[in-house]
């Protein structure tokens, strides 16, 4: 093992380190405030792009377009299929006991009555 | 104690004593080759100090609850790897073996494998919301930063090189990731300088300060923002966060990558993953896989990195005076990065009307521990205010520190490598 010697020598910080650390510093906070601009901003984008989308589109809703009528005795047809789906969903139940067994048959094999530390009390 | 279990244990140790070696000796069997294949003969003082450190980080993990998924594996691993192994020349052992288990494990290390791995996991489980609801708070993420720089310069003060000097540094950052990241490419103990010295193998020193610091952020932190901040600063409501869409965040997610990608590639292994595991969460199509990264595969990476970092310990690489220095800079690197965000906090509200000022605790969550910087800003937060509620503030510096500190490293990677 080596004794303690700490050097301490303030020329070590030399042009080049400066540089390294000026550069660095300077562009990890551009990096987040370009980042920050960015989305600082981003809403109003997204938020004028879907308002110009549903303007467009509340502009095609306008134009008129036939309708498809469905007739009472078509809607009467599909009400009824629609009763009969879910009013025949449980017509046969099974009747059968869900409650599984599960104790277990007693094995003494792997029994803490007889593990040491009670063995030991036990004597 | 009864009488029986008395009895057991001296006899046990008469059975090791003198039926062992009687035996062996009856069968033929050289005891002494016995002996030395244990680990006890080549046990010294610096292993014994290790296996203390290591019960040490155990401790803290169980009895405190300080980042137990990262002590507990340190610690077992710094046991590991200060146990003796007598069979190397034989049969390969430590992690300084080539080819032995813990040596193959230990590449994931060397090879910034795993520190990508868990920036692929972290960026799944990131909720980019507050940060994109108040992008301003992103620059307490660059401020804090500064803990990086002061330390970069106190390195080189102390007489280290300047790759050494740039993966010390990075223990400011509050990551051990990116700090376990920097220092396998710049401070491995292989790489040969232009002068001829070789880099020192500061990788063990430097993960376990990284680490420990940021187990200990609600040690460190509290009295420096409380010695920066006044109680009416303490006291300040921030505006609640606005929602934030799923079309934005993937839009972030992209704008970082693409980002990175130009200004630090070097960090492209870190935020490269980091932003793919966003996405795979963000995105709603890849949910199973946004959950495997987030759950099973960084705890796996979590247990190996862990314990092999651990296992680098050995005493006579870790017991340096160097290491005793990283641990004394690491320290007042967190402690600068606390007060740079802090301190930048309180000169941004100089400049924003009062109905946007920000509360300086969420300075200190500049520091890239997540989530625990964010944690101490809200508990100091609630000391002074039940009412007043910071976390999800403090969460956007915390992951802008998290990103700067890794474009951190991948720009000092640039200049240094």
């Amino acid at each position: 093992m080596k004794t303690l010697f700490i050097t301490f020598d303030l020329n070590a910080i030399d042009a080049h380190a400066l540089v390294i650390i000026i550069v660095t510093y300077i562009v990890v906070f551009l990096f987040l405030a370009l980042i920050g601009f960015i989305f600082s901003h981003f809403y109003r984008i997204m938020n004028y792009y879907y308002k110009h989308r549903w303007e467009k589109g509340k502009k095609k809703e306008n134009v008129e377009t036939p309708r498809q009528k469905i007739t009472g005795d078509e809607n009467a047809a599909i009400a009824a299929a629609l009763y009969l789906f879910f009013s025949e969903l449980h017509d046969e139940e099974k009747y059968v006991m869900t409650i599984k067994k599960v104790s277990r048959n007693y094995s003494p094999w792997n029994s803490k009555i007889y593990s040491i530390w009670n063995s030991l009390k036990n004597t | 104690m009864k009488k029986q279990t008395i009895l057991i244990l001296p006899a046990l140790l008469l059975l090791f004593l003198f039926f062992i070696p009687a035996f062996s000796y009856a069968a033929g069997v050289d005891f002494s080759a016995l002996w030395k294949g244990t680990g006890f003969p080549y046990f010294n003082l610096g292993n014994s100090v290790m296996i203390l450190v290591g019960i040490l980080l155990i401790y803290l993990a169980i009895h405190f609850e300080y980042k137990p998924f990262l002590l507990v594996p340190l610690g077992i691993g710094v046991i590991i790897g200060n146990i003796p192994f007598a069979h190397e020349a034989v049969y390969p052992l430590g992690v300084y073996k080539d080819g032995s288990v813990m040596n193959l494990l230990y590449q994931g290390v060397l090879k910034g494998i795993y520190p990508s791995l868990i920036f692929l996991g972290i960026g799944a489980m990131t909720d980019f919301s507050s940060m994109i609801s108040n992008p301003k708070l992103m620059l307490l993420g660059a401020a804090a930063q500064v803990g990086i720089f002061a330390t970069f310069l106190g390195a080189l003060v102390f007489g280290f090189q300047l790759p050494e000097a740039g993966a010390i540094a990075l223990i400011g950052g509050g990551d051990g990731n990116t700090s376990i990241f920097l220092s396998s490419q710049l401070a491995n103990g292989l790489r040969t300088l232009p002068d001829g010295t070789i880099v020192q193998n500061l990788i063990g020193p430097i993960a376990i300060a990284a680490y420990l610091y940021m187990a200990l952020v609600p040690v460190i932190q509290p009295p420096f923002m409380k010695l920066l901040t006044t109680k009416k600063e303490r006291l300040i409501k921030m505006k609640p966060p606005r929602s934030v869409t799923r079309r934005e965040k993937i839009a972030f997610s992209i704008t970082g990558l693409l980002l990175t990608a130009f200004i630090a590639p070097a960090a492209l292994p870190l935020l490269g993953m980091f932003f793919l595991g966003n996405i795979l969460k963000e995105s709603g199509v890849t949910k199973a896989l946004a959950g495997t990264a987030s759950t099973i595969l960084i705890d796996i990476v979590v247990i190996l990195i862990g314990v092999t970092i651990g296992a680098s310990t050995q005493a006579d690489i870790f017991l340096q005076p160097e290491s005793l220095l990283i641990f004394i800079l690491g320290a007042l690197s967190f402690m600068m990065a606390t007060a740079g965000g802090v301190i930048f906090a309180k000169v941004m509200n100089l400049f924003l009307k009062k109905e946007n000022h920000i509360n300086p605790l969420i300075g200190s969550a500049g520091v890239a521990a997540v989530p625990d910087s964010a944690r101490v800003s809200q508990m100091m937060g609630q000391k002074e205010d039940p009412t007043n509620h910071l976390l999800m503030h403090a969460m956007a510096p915390n992951i802008a520190g998290v990103i700067g500190s890794a474009i951190t490293a991948g720009l000092l990677l640039g200049f240094l490598l």
